[in-house]
């Protein structure tokens, strides 16, 4: 080849070329959303995160968390996203208008999170409140942390341990918990549900979590977070938000001493809380009527 | 290491030279001298991009040995922050493709750069300068990473402040080759020239394009995603591929001493590459919440990408064509082969995964690290192991000591870097099947995969061996403990019948 | 081969070969090297030829298929299998709104939006938020109160004899549309009787579109400023010659 500048205008024009194809023209299809309201101007979604949401992205994203998990549904024709209830609908461009730095994932060596913090709340009365699991599945009376009547939704107590959540996709049912919520220990607890069916993770249930993974899920490989919890001496009373454990469990701390999360532990499970996409978008068929779930164990195409 | 003022020296001797000795030598001769003096000049630089490339390189396998192993074994050390698996795994991909890959392509390119354009090399303290930067950004990159500053962008996890030392640091080592470019002599630019210099260039526009857009003036939700991956892929095609087809095509004509087959090939793979390479990337967000048509193009491009592989392909082909058996012979033919070979590989594998069809199945699976492990593994880091069997001797005046340790690199490179792709393509296949069936637990996708990151974590060990066999080989080159011999070191004994097919 | 470059004669230290005085003595490797690259001239084979097309014909069948036809809303790949109207956030379905009539519409919107601080009751809350039931500003012109809605309110502001200052009032052009603030004008101008006429969704834009490149918030004197019976610019004529507002395409809020 004889000549620079044609080697040189060549060179840049493959690279602007795929930029402009590439960045610049879906940029102006997608790059400029709106949050959508209902016409009367209701019920603006997406809406900005709460401070601390927001450091708990940081916190996700420094922990590579989106290493293993994703933050996309697909749409049906493609895995089984809807099927084992990541959520109700397809992601579209606008759920992530407000996320800086998006965390969509690339790979899931754990479950997608897109919905995982999907709370609606409590219509009926029937369904028991997560913290409802507690006693029966252990039978260990929880000690300590729960007579403080904390508003504080951390005040609900441990979660069922592992026999109730060998499957991930169908996490520790409270369903099939026949106690009736033992008191309102946690005004402010709102019962999770998609489709009707409870997934019961409450800010408890991520906290114990991500201090041991194993505890809740026998065969997870998610690593634990120990170093986002403060092991401490308890001091006359045990902290509203100290993790409950089994007094079987391995996990648990020596008496007199209590494990309560950091403030990033915070900041992270109020993140995760705050992930969810179950509001209904237009430009986004959602999958079924909430009335039907889809069959359970439907085979993929 | 020599000191720059024998550089200094040498630089000027190449300038007088003809003068004096045209009389009694002939041109073949001065072509020979003027080459020692180039390789003398370019000796101090890019040595220090090597040794440092290695440094990094067995850095970041330990850290990859210890991520892998933490894939099954998860409990290990969770109550140390900086060693969870997330910010391990982000430190040893910063290290690899910053420190190791990008290292080891400047000082190879350099090298290629300063004979191609026959000059010897000016301002060797800029290079050196520049090496100094970029270690310091790729040290500050990963601290930061460790620390728990990722940016949460994959690729571009390296904190700003560390991706800003990078870029001065790269802006030092381009304004060397844009003089070098300057200083050039003789009116042909050959193949390799084309992939480094449009390297050089691609880099910087990609690094500065993607910061301002991902920092400066952020664009808005999903679109950081397209710009993450537009960067990631091209990143991985218009500076490491590019650096790495261009080097094969130095050292396969060098070697066997042949000219490369055809001209027209090697100009419609050249731009078909630059054409089609720079457009694929967003078939990784495939499914995802974008437009349909955006997806649809870059598995088009990746489609495409067929006819830039199956030409570079066949012009190495007939290029080498009566020459294989030289492979038993040459390491850097031995280990530019691989590589070259695995480039097809790694673009056909790109082309079936990214096919709707199969990407239903193998979409989030651990079919994606076996992808980017065939890239930057089987096709990059092989060619530059063969550059650097190549040009090392050069710089320092011997000859590699054992040929038993070269085989013993390339047979646990290639067998490792096998071994980890096999069980990453099988594994990921296994685990997109079981997670795409709904009636399986979520858990039992993962623990389907378990068995083959086991393996993986095997060829981990591989891969670590022939690092650590490499980087003692190339440390005793540099203390000057290698052959004095007139002879290369060769990896078998020759048998006259396979020189001259 | 060349001879042997480890003869005494050499005047080297350490590993430096290419230093040495003699032009014979150069390094070793690159005495046996083969000649620098070049590219030879052979022609393309046809098959190679065959090869591109197919791929040209693989990949353009491929962008063919999965194309979305090229649109921002075609979900990959085509999520949105209905056809959507491009403007899905703010154009508000023209078969619900029809139903309704202005000021219908406008009491929803003011539920949700405006009920937090002036209550249903229209009374607002004493000391802090105004009532708009029987404010002079909302019964005046339409202009006043279509400047406030747009640009929100800030400072002191007496209403009926009263003095309100701890509050104030956010501007609305970015969050609601045209027809959305015509709506909730209509609507707080007729109800708890008060007695001022509907406002058209076309005045607001005009009345955007003048005070498009105003950043800051009124305070009274601004909105004192304006005659009290002003009209928006442009709106009433124009009422007619449109057709009716439920079906004109409202522009983005």
């Amino acid at each position: 080849m004889k000549g620079l500048l044609p080697l040189f205008l060549g060179i840049f024009g493959t690279f602007a070329f795929s930029w402009t194809g590439l960045i610049f023209i879906p940029n102006l299809q997608i790059g400029h959303l709106d949050p959508q309201t209902e016409e009367d101007g209701t019920d603006a979604y997406p809406s900005p995160r709460s401070g601390m949401a927001e450091r708990g992205r940081q916190i996700y994203a420094a922990n590579g968390c989106n290493y293993c998990h994703t933050q996309q549904v697909r749409a049906d024709y493609a895995g089984s996203d809807l099927d084992r209830k990541w959520g109700i609908r397809r992601s579209a461009p606008r759920d992530y208008i407000f996320d800086r730095p998006v965390l969509l994932g690339k790979m899931r060596m754990g479950p997608d999170l897109a919905n995982v913090g999907h709370r609606v709340p409590v219509t009926d009365q029937n369904a028991p409140a997560p913290s409802a699991t507690t006693s029966t599945t252990t039978g260990a009376p929880v000690a300590g942390a729960s007579p403080a009547p904390a508003p504080a939704a951390s005040a609900s107590p441990t979660v069922s341990p592992a026999p109730a959540a060998q499957t991930a996709s169908a996490p520790p049912a409270s369903a099939q918990n026949p106690t009736p919520s033992p008191s309102p220990s946690a005004p402010n607890e709102v019962v999770t549900a998609i489709n009707g069916v409870p997934i019961p993770y409450t800010e408890a249930w991520h906290h114990r979590h991500l201090y041991s993974p194993r505890s809740i899920t026998e065969d997870s490989d998610m690593p634990a977070f120990r170093f986002l919890y403060e092991k401490r001496q308890i001091a006359g009373q045990v902290a509203a938000d100290a993790l409950n454990f089994d007094e079987s469990s391995t996990d648990a701390p020596p008496s007199g001493w209590e494990i309560v999360p950091t403030y990033e532990a915070k900041c992270l499970v109020a993140y995760l809380m705050s992930l969810d996409q179950s509001h209904s978008l237009k430009e986004v068929k959602t999958a079924a009527a909430p009335a039907s779930p889809p069959a359970p164990g439907k085979q993929v195409k | 290491m020599e000191t720059v003022t024998t550089t200094g020296s040498a630089a000027s001797r190449l300038t007088q030279q003809p003068q004096g000795g045209t009389e009694q030598v002939t041109p073949g001769e001065i072509e020979n001298v003027e080459r020692a003096l180039i390789d003398a000049s370019t000796r101090v630089p890019v040595l220090m991009f090597y040794t440092s490339a290695i440094f990094w390189l067995l850095v970041g396998t330990l850290l990859a040995a210890f991520a892998s192993f933490k894939l099954h074994s998860p409990d290990m050390f969770s109550g140390i922050s900086v060693l969870t698996f997330g910010r391990v795994r982000a430190a040893h991909m910063g290290m690899m493709v910053y420190g190791w890959a990008s290292m080891a392509g400047m000082g190879t390119a350099i090298w290629l750069m300063a004979r191609l354009c026959r000059t010897t090399l000016r301002h060797p303290l800029v290079l050196v300068t520049g090496a100094a930067f970029w270690n310091l950004g790729v040290l500050l990159g990963v601290g930061g990473i460790l620390a728990g500053q990722s940016t949460g962008y994959e690729w571009f996890e390296f904190p700003t402040y560390a991706g800003a030392v990078l870029f001065v640091a790269y802006l030092l080592v381009m304004s060397w080759a844009v003089l070098m470019f300057r200083f050039r002599r003789g009116d042909t630019i050959y193949i390799t020239q084309w992939y480094l210099l449009a390297a050089f260039l691609w880099f910087p526009w990609l690094f500065a394009a993607t910061h301002v857009m991902l920092f400066v003036v952020p664009v808005q939700g999903v679109m950081q995603a397209v710009v993450n991956w537009w960067f990631a892929n091209n990143l991985m095609f218009l500076w490491l591929g590019a650096i790495g087809l261009g080097t094969a095509y130095y050292m396969i004509p060098k070697v066997i001493g042949r000219p490369v087959y055809s001209y027209n090939l090697a100009a419609i793979g050249f731009w078909t590459y630059a054409l089609f390479a720079s457009w694929t990337g967003m078939q990784r967000l495939i499914d995802g919440p974008f437009p349909a048509w955006m997806i649809t193009a870059s598995i088009a491009a990746a489609i495409l990408s067929i006819i830039p592989v199956a030409t570079v392909g066949l012009n190495h082909h007939m290029t080498m064509r009566g020459y294989f058996p030289l492979m038993r012979y040459s390491p850097t033919l031995r280990f530019t082969v691989f590589g070259a070979i695995s480039y097809s590989a790694f673009s056909i594998v790109g082309i079936i995964i990214s096919l709707r069809s199969m990407a239903q199945i193998v979409h989030f699976t651990q079919m994606s690290v076996a992808y980017s492990h065939l890239g930057l593994y089987a096709f990059f880091t092989m060619v530059m192991f063969g550059s650097m069997y190549y040009i090392v001797p050069r710089l320092v005046g011997r000859e590699w000591r054992y040929a038993t340790l070269i085989k013993l690199h390339f047979w646990s490179s290639a067998y490792g870097v096998g071994l980890m792709v096999l069980m990453l393509l099988v594994g990921g296949f296994v685990q997109g099947l079981s997670m795409n069936d709904a009636s399986l637990s979520f858990t039992e996708s993962t623990q389907s995969v378990l068995p083959y990151l086991r393996g993986r974590s095997v060829s981990g060990i591989l891969l670590t061996v022939s690092h650590f066999i490499f980087a003692y080989h190339f440390v005793l080159m540099l203390f000057g403990l290698g052959r004095t011999a007139s002879v290369p070191t060769f990896l078998n004994p020759i048998e006259p019948e396979d020189v001259h097919p | 081969m060349n001879e042997n470059p480890s003869t005494p004669k050499r005047n080297r230290q350490g590993m430096d070969y290419g230093e040495t005085e003699e032009v014979q003595e150069t390094h070793a490797a690159i005495q046996r090297e083969k000649r620098e690259p070049r590219a030879g001239l052979e022609p393309l084979s046809l098959w190679l030829i065959a090869l591109y097309g197919l791929a040209v014909f693989f990949g353009g069948a491929y962008l063919g298929r999965y194309s979305g036809d090229f649109s921002g809303d075609g979900l990959d790949p085509l999520g949105g299998a209905q056809p959507m109207k491009k403007n899905a956030a703010g154009g508000s379905g023209a078969t619900q709104t029809a139903e309704l009539t202005p000021a219908e519409r406008g009491k929803k919107i003011f539920s949700a939006n405006c009920a937090t601080c002036h209550q249903m009751t229209g009374l607002g809350v004493a000391g802090q938020y105004p009532p708009l039931a029987g404010s002079e500003i909302v019964n005046g012109g339409p202009r006043r109160p279509a400047m406030i809605v747009l640009k929100g309110l800030t400072g002191p502001v007496t209403v009926k004899g009263q003095q309100f200052g701890s509050a104030v009032m956010q501007p609305w052009d970015k969050t609601l549309n045209d027809q959305k603030i015509a709506d909730v004008l209509t609507f707080i101008r007729q109800e708890w009787g008060n007695t001022g006429g509907p406002v058209s969704p076309e005045g607001v834009a005009a009345l955007r579109k003048e005070l498009a490149g105003r950043a800051e918030s009124w305070t009274e004197p601004d909105i004192k400023a304006v005659p009290e019976g002003a009209d928006l610019p442009g709106g009433a004529p124009t009422d007619q010659t449109k057709p009716p507002a439920g079906a004109s395409p409202a522009p983005k809020a």
